[in-house]
């Protein structure tokens, strides 16, 4: 059975208008006027055990909105959504101890209290029991190098060690889904390969269903096998990395470094310009329609090369052109 | 000469703009005021028949009559947010932030510049408390007097009041350089100023050990002193001893919080807050 | 049963943990706690001033009307202590976006919301009543039996009870309009009535302060009873208000977050 099953959900949101000055003000007490705005609309997927989904979207896309009604703090305006089986919204307790949320910038943890007070306050709301706990705590420490951070207070600490102390908290009840939003953002390369270690780990050892929203491609490539794209509340892509790649990874650059300026090029068919500045040229080619070392034949033989390089296509610019339409074209 | 009148006319234009600042400021709370409105009429009325039903069996209390004593408590009531200053919480709040520091450097004097940033805030929140104001004097017996001179003498020994107080506050405050608790402390500043400000209570009703400590203290000065005015507790003859004594206090709370301020100071530029 | 014995083991858990953090400040702890119980000597001693002038307010003597002064103290105390949060729910958790946490979380979010803040200034003020209402019941030469102090505990709890119930029913306002302070402030600003005995004010006061904003009941009716002046059946009706008061409230609050959960924030 799937973990996380969603079926037609929807949510419209009324936003009351308000007419500028006084009289608009008073209007808007007495006969408010509504408009409505769709936020989310009519949204199927269906998550299994384990799996490590990456749910991404420009900002205002709907995924905050999915997120909420996925754990219950909002209702749907429409169909239906269910946790493990539960109603998230109507069977809210039962629901609230098997999942964990980490709410991006805002720490679940108390500011100035000890970490390890804040730690304890929640196992204890969790009503983890005192054993796993212990054991637990000990497993955390090591994985997320703990150690001193014990006995220090939020206010006190670096956004890394933050983001390491709100995981550590978020997962000591040993919740079956989670929900991260945005749990790099702003860290360095250190802590956010630490992170990701430990929820990869979590993952593989405990089979922790996992929804990640994010904006860092880099914690998608690294964690997820499925990237679920939402653009205007509907759900635009579903399915595996690769197959993103493949389908519109078709493109390569190659970047040279020349010595004489270039004009008129003969290109092979497939390969174009992408761009020219003095003493750099950057050719980009269709995979399918022409090869690496034709390109490069062809450029060699007209300009004199002093360097090339050749570039893979990176998640970021795949994904900016699948918000560009590209999906839509590809999927012709 | 005329280099000295611009580089004069650039500081008032300074701070008269610091002081825009600081009322356009207070203006943008609207809830909080009606909120505010509805605190102060509802204590209004609990004032006015708490003192009726003590005045029910004598004609005078402390040589005031009800009329007096109502008039009196009523204009304390309304004004005294006057003289709860908040300066506490900004001291608090500057030295959290680490702004102390930016305060110094700043070519405009710290004292002058909260100073008149208060005047600023007093002036809209005089203005602010009118509908009250009329309403007491409508419906509650305020009893004022007709004669503007009065009123003269009371607006003026109100600003030096204001003055007495602002000083005071600022000595007070400085505490927040010691103690991060400022709310605690503030609730403490306000209980007693009121009591011994006569705010609570006239002064005239106190027993005499009480009204002397009363009269050691700043408070009375603040708001007692000025509306005792306009409560027919003074009489214009008493105008230029009384300023003189509020005079005195600022002159003496001016020395101590220049004083006080320059060594609290210290403790965050040369230890680090 | 279980729910309940664990929501007290839990309470005690966070009250423990806020003593934690107040600890770390010491010097503010002892402040906080000290400053209400100055506020309430300036207000007593500007009561006593008055007071020890005239034989009676209104028929009521100084040490009646501390008694009612006292037990007025007490309830507030008690919200203040135990429910202190129901002022900041606005700014410093449905706006910052902090109360969803609260939904995400296997406890009542009412519950989670009050135990966040156990406000330890309350104490000051708790202790403060309690010691009017002593003085005063020992002046009168009314003697503490059993039943008195049965009495006078339930009187105490009711009277907590409902300060928590009107400043709950004015804290749900913040699902609507994104900060309840200026609401629950209007309607708390009431019970300053309550602090001296009901019958100097009119008759509209009386009925506002006893069937509408019923502060009535956690000073002057217990007190009136007390003093063995004859209010009817009014002088046992306080428990019953402060259930009936908290029923609504909490149905009120209920409600409050079915439209949070509608809306969003």
């Amino acid at each position: 059975m799937a973990v996380i099953q969603v079926e037609d959900l929807s949510k419209v949101f009324q936003i009351p208008l308000k007419e500028p000055g006084l009289k608009g003000a008073v209007k808007a007490l007495f006969a408010p006027k509504y408009e409505p705005r769709v936020a989310v609309d009519g949204v199927d997927f269906s998550v299994e055990r384990g799996e490590v989904v990456g749910y991404i979207g420009v900002n205002g896309a709907g995924k905050s909105t999915t997120i909420k009604m996925l754990t219950g703090i909002l209702l749907p305006s429409r169909g239906s959504v269910r946790v493990l089986g539960r109603d998230p919204h109507r069977e809210r307790v039962a629901n609230a101890r098997e999942i964990g949320v980490v709410f991006g910038q805002r720490t679940q943890l108390w500011w100035d209290l000890a970490f390890i007070e804040s730690l304890s306050l929640v196992a204890r709301i969790y009503e983890v029991p005192k054993q796993r706990y212990a054991e637990l705590l000990d497993q955390f420490s090591e994985l997320l190098d703990l150690g001193e951070l014990l006995h220090v207070p939020i206010r006190s600490m670096s956004l890394g060690q933050k983001m390491r102390a709100e995981l550590a908290a978020t997962l000591i009840h040993e919740p079956q889904v989670v929900y991260l939003d945005e749990p790099t953002i702003g860290l360095d390369l250190i802590v956010k390969d630490r992170i990701r270690g430990f929820i990869k780990e979590q993952n593989h050892a405990k089979g922790t269903t996992v929804i990640l929203t994010t904006h860092d491609l880099g914690d998608i490539e690294e964690l997820c096998q499925r990237v679920l794209m939402i653009d205007a509340g509907k759900i635009i892509y579903d399915g595996p990395i690769s197959a993103i790649k493949d389908r519109f990874g078709k493109h390569r650059v190659i970047n040279f470094e020349t010595l004489q300026a270039a004009s008129h090029l003969s290109l092979p068919a497939g390969a174009e310009v992408a761009g020219a500045e003095p003493g750099k040229l950057s050719v980009r080619f269709d995979r399918t329609r022409t090869t690496a070392s034709q390109v490069a034949a062809a450029l060699m033989s007209q300009v004199e090369v002093k360097d090339f390089s050749l570039s893979e296509p990176d998640l970021a610019s795949i994904v900016k052109q699948i918000y560009g339409g590209a999906l839509k074209d590809g999927m012709q | 000469m005329t280099a000295l009148w611009r580089s004069f006319r650039r500081s008032v234009d300074i701070y008269a703009a610091l002081g825009a600042m600081a009322a356009k400021a207070r203006l943008a709370y609207n809830w909080w005021v009606w909120a505010d409105f509805v605190m102060t009429i509802v204590s209004m009325i609990v004032f006015v028949y708490f003192w009726r039903a003590v005045y029910a069996g004598t004609a005078s209390l402390g040589g005031l009559a009800l009329t007096q004593t109502i008039t009196y408590i009523l204009l304390a009531r309304i004004l005294a947010p006057l003289i709860e200053t908040r300066m506490i919480f900004s001291f608090g709040y500057m030295i959290r932030t680490g702004q102390v520091a930016v305060e110094m450097t700043r070519p405009v004097d710290p004292q002058l510049r909260i100073s008149v940033e208060s005047l600023a805030e007093a002036g809209v929140f005089l203005v602010q408390r009118l509908p009250i104001f009329l309403i007491a004097w409508g419906f509650f017996g305020l009893a004022l007097p007709a004669d503007p001179a009065l009123w003269v003498v009371f607006l003026v020994s109100l600003l030096l009041g204001l003055g007495v107080i602002l000083l005071f506050d600022w000595c007070f405050a400085c505490l927040a350089f010691y103690v991060t608790e400022t709310w605690g402390l503030s609730v403490v500043r306000i209980a007693v100023a009121a009591f011994f400000g006569g705010t609570l209570v006239p002064l005239a009703m106190m027993p005499d050990w009480l009204q002397s400590l009363a009269v050691a203290m700043p408070f009375a000065q603040g708001l007692a002193v000025p509306i005792s005015f306009l409560s027919g507790m003074a009489s214009l003859a008493d105008a230029p001893r009384v300023w003189l004594v509020q005079l005195a206090w600022i002159v003496g709370l001016l020395v101590a919080s220049r004083l006080i301020f320059s060594v609290a100071v210290r403790k965050v530029t040369v230890q680090g807050g | 049963m279980t729910t309940i014995l664990r929501y007290m083991d839990l309470y005690r858990y966070f009250v423990a943990q806020r003593f934690k953090i107040l600890m770390e400040y010491r010097l503010n702890f002892y402040i906080g706690t000290i400053s209400t119980a100055v506020q309430q000597a300036a207000a007593l001693a500007a009561i006593w001033v008055v007071m020890r002038q005239v034989p009676s307010l209104n028929g009521w003597s100084f040490y009646e009307v501390l008694l009612v002064y006292g037990l007025l103290t007490m309830g507030e105390s008690i919200t203040h202590m135990f429910a202190d949060n129901l002022w900041t729910v606005g700014w410093n958790y449905v706006r910052s976006g902090d109360f969803d946490r609260f939904l995400v979380r296997p406890i009542d979010p009412l519950f989670h919301l009050l135990a966040d803040r156990f406000c330890q200034d309350g104490i000051g003020n708790f202790i403060a009543g309690a010691v009017l209402v002593g003085a005063a019941m020992q002046a009168l030469g009314i003697a503490f039996t059993p039943l008195r102090i049965a009495y006078l505990l339930v009187t105490v709890i009711s009277g907590g009870v409902i300060f928590i119930a009107l400043n709950l029913l004015t804290a749900t306002s913040v699902f609507w309009i994104m900060e309840s302070i200026p609401v629950t402030q209007m309607v708390f600003t009431m019970n300053e009535f309550a602090k001296y005995p009901l019958s100097i004010y009119n008759a509209g006061i009386r009925i506002l302060l006893t069937w509408i904003i019923p502060y009535g009941f956690v000073s002057f009716y217990p007190a009136s009873y007390l003093l063995g002046r004859d209010v009817g059946p009014l002088a046992f009706l306080s428990p019953v208000v402060a259930g009936v008061a908290l029923l609504i409230s909490y149905r009120v609050w209920l409600f409050g977050l079915r439209h949070y959960s509608g809306t969003g924030s």
